[in-house]
């Protein structure tokens, strides 16, 4: 049943993020709660909302330029990760997300290439369009358009439960195996989210993004540090 | 020339809500073509009844068509302005086409520049630094804003496209939207430092020492290398290796002290 309300909600979140609407709902940000949610763990998703969100924010639709496919990477991240942690009994705890997102990552490139395949059928939907004219069915060569939905929720709908499943197998079965990688696991997450903020200020090409980017990170650093020292050092 | 034809306003709405599905099939040969059409194939109804003159406006609509998909709303409004001033006979039939091919182009830029790389990563990170802070109300609040901004922009553009046609250049440029998008871009790469500073506290917290530390490297050096050409992916397993080696590196030196 899980893999069925995956297919679903990263179907319907590929086609929000181009072909219907484009409201930010497929972004990281609202797609991985959104999967926590209807997988039964809306803190699981949430773990990986943020760091995914700032790691792809730059994945834009700039002209015909194609971006890395961030909806359905996260929704085979996210799916897999809420997945693996329900096999462990435990939730989605760092050292999951880790391995769901160095497992499930490359599904963002596939997505990609799969978005190029939509392209070539959506031209042939329009060659169709122009051939109902033709023919004088005005109705039916507009209605060509509502076609061009099925494609990117159907790739989708198979290729993100695939993903998660592939974390579902393999995070238990290492994390049983090895459970002393645990440790090691959460530090890297705490890189990998490091990474994505990064990422998330590079994209945004603001002419001082360095220097705003490590002021920041600074005043967050001296904020907590003065928080910590008015209530009288660590605790 | 005939009377004067108005598009009804609940045939404008259609349209409207059409423009939502603007690249549904979007293709490289006419990218926004098929989209356009059916978008604009309700008005075309109201203002044509004979069924040769509506094919004939029909086919000038699927011809190529590429905007930024927000922006795209002031066009198929001005669409309909000049599609009803054509069915009066006010108008050469060409007049819609030429309004599509003066615009699309500008307002596609303008809209790239502000709404995908400046207003949508501003929320994005908004709503990843209250996610980190105060959970889901915090993604909810910032996607409602962000909503709010988008579809009033979206709809006024819409409705300002279809009353004023050409004029509508002038509204856009004062909106100030290149100005606008500057500061979201600064306010933005500021607002990923203020994360990337929460989750250094929060793995020195729930890590350690040694996870802090491997954070604040694996934000600077990572800005560092990206800002250098470095690829996404490959960086981004670089700082999950780097955290996992450096946290076996420190737990054997515990091990053998």
């Amino acid at each position: 049943m899980g893999y069925l309300v995956l297919a679903l909600v990263a179907g319907l979140a590929a086609v929000e993020r181009k072909g219907f609407l484009q409201a930010m709902l497929s972004r990281p940000i609202a797609l991985a709660p959104s999967i926590g949610w209807a997988l039964g763990d809306l803190e699981g998703g949430l773990l990986v909302a943020a760091p995914l969100e700032l790691l792809w924010l730059g994945a834009v639709n700039l002209g015909a330029a194609l971006p890395v496919h961030e909806a359905l990477g996260t929704a085979a991240i996210a799916g897999g990760a809420v997945l693996a942690g329900r096999a462990l009994g435990g939730g989605v705890a760092p050292e999951v997300a880790t391995l769901a997102v160095v497992l499930c990552a490359p599904v963002a490139l596939l997505g990609r290439k799969a978005d190029r395949l939509v392209e070539i059928w959506n031209e042939r939907l329009a060659a169709r369009a122009e051939a109902e004219l033709a023919h004088h069915h005005p109705r039916t060569a507009v209605r060509s358009n509502l076609y061009g939905l099925v494609l990117p929720f159907a790739i989708a709908a198979v290729l993100a439960p695939l993903g998660a499943a592939l974390a579902a197998a393999v995070v238990p079965a290492v994390l049983r195996a090895v459970p002393q990688a645990a440790g090691p696991l959460r530090v890297g997450f705490f890189a990998f989210a490091a990474l994505a903020c990064a990422s998330g200020a590079k994209a945004l090409r603001a002419r001082t993004a360095l220097a705003l980017f490590f002021a920041g990170l600074g005043a967050a650093l001296v904020v907590a540090l003065v928080a910590v020292l008015a209530r009288g050092g660590p605790a | 020339m005939s009377a004067p034809r108005k598009v009804p306003g609940r045939t404008l709405a259609r349209v409207f809500w059409r423009c939502l599905f603007l690249q549904a099939a979007w293709n490289r040969r006419g990218m926004q073509n098929l989209g356009f059409a059916y978008a604009i194939d309700p008005a075309l109804r109201a203002l044509y009844p004979e069924a040769a003159r509506r094919e004939e406006a029909l086919r000038r609509h699927l011809g190529f068509f590429n905007c930024h998909p927000y922006m795209a709303a002031a066009i198929v409004g001005g669409a309909v302005h000049h599609e009803e001033k054509v069915a009066a006979g006010a108008e050469p039939g060409q007049q819609p086409l030429q309004y599509k091919q003066t615009l699309q182009g500008p307002l596609a830029a303008l809209g790239d520049g502000f709404f995908w790389t400046a207003l949508r990563p501003f929320f994005g990170a908004v709503a990843a630094l209250l996610a980190l802070l105060v959970g889901w109300p915090g993604i909810l609040a910032a996607l409602a804003v962000y909503n709010a901004i988008h579809l009033v922009l979206r709809v006024r553009l819409f409705r300002a496209g279809y009353l004023k046609g050409d004029a509508i250049v002038g509204d856009i440029s004062r909106l100030g939207l290149p100005v606008a998008a500057d500061r979201l871009r600064a306010a933005g790469a500021a607002l990923c430092g203020v994360a990337a500073g929460v989750v250094v506290l929060r793995s020195l917290a729930l890590a350690g020492g040694p996870a802090g530390i491997v954070a604040a490297l694996a934000a600077g050096a990572g800005y560092v290398a990206l800002a250098r050409g470095a690829r996404l992916l490959p960086i981004a397993y670089a700082a999950v290796l780097a955290g996992i080696g450096t946290a076996v590196l420190v737990g054997r030196l515990h091990g053998s002290s």
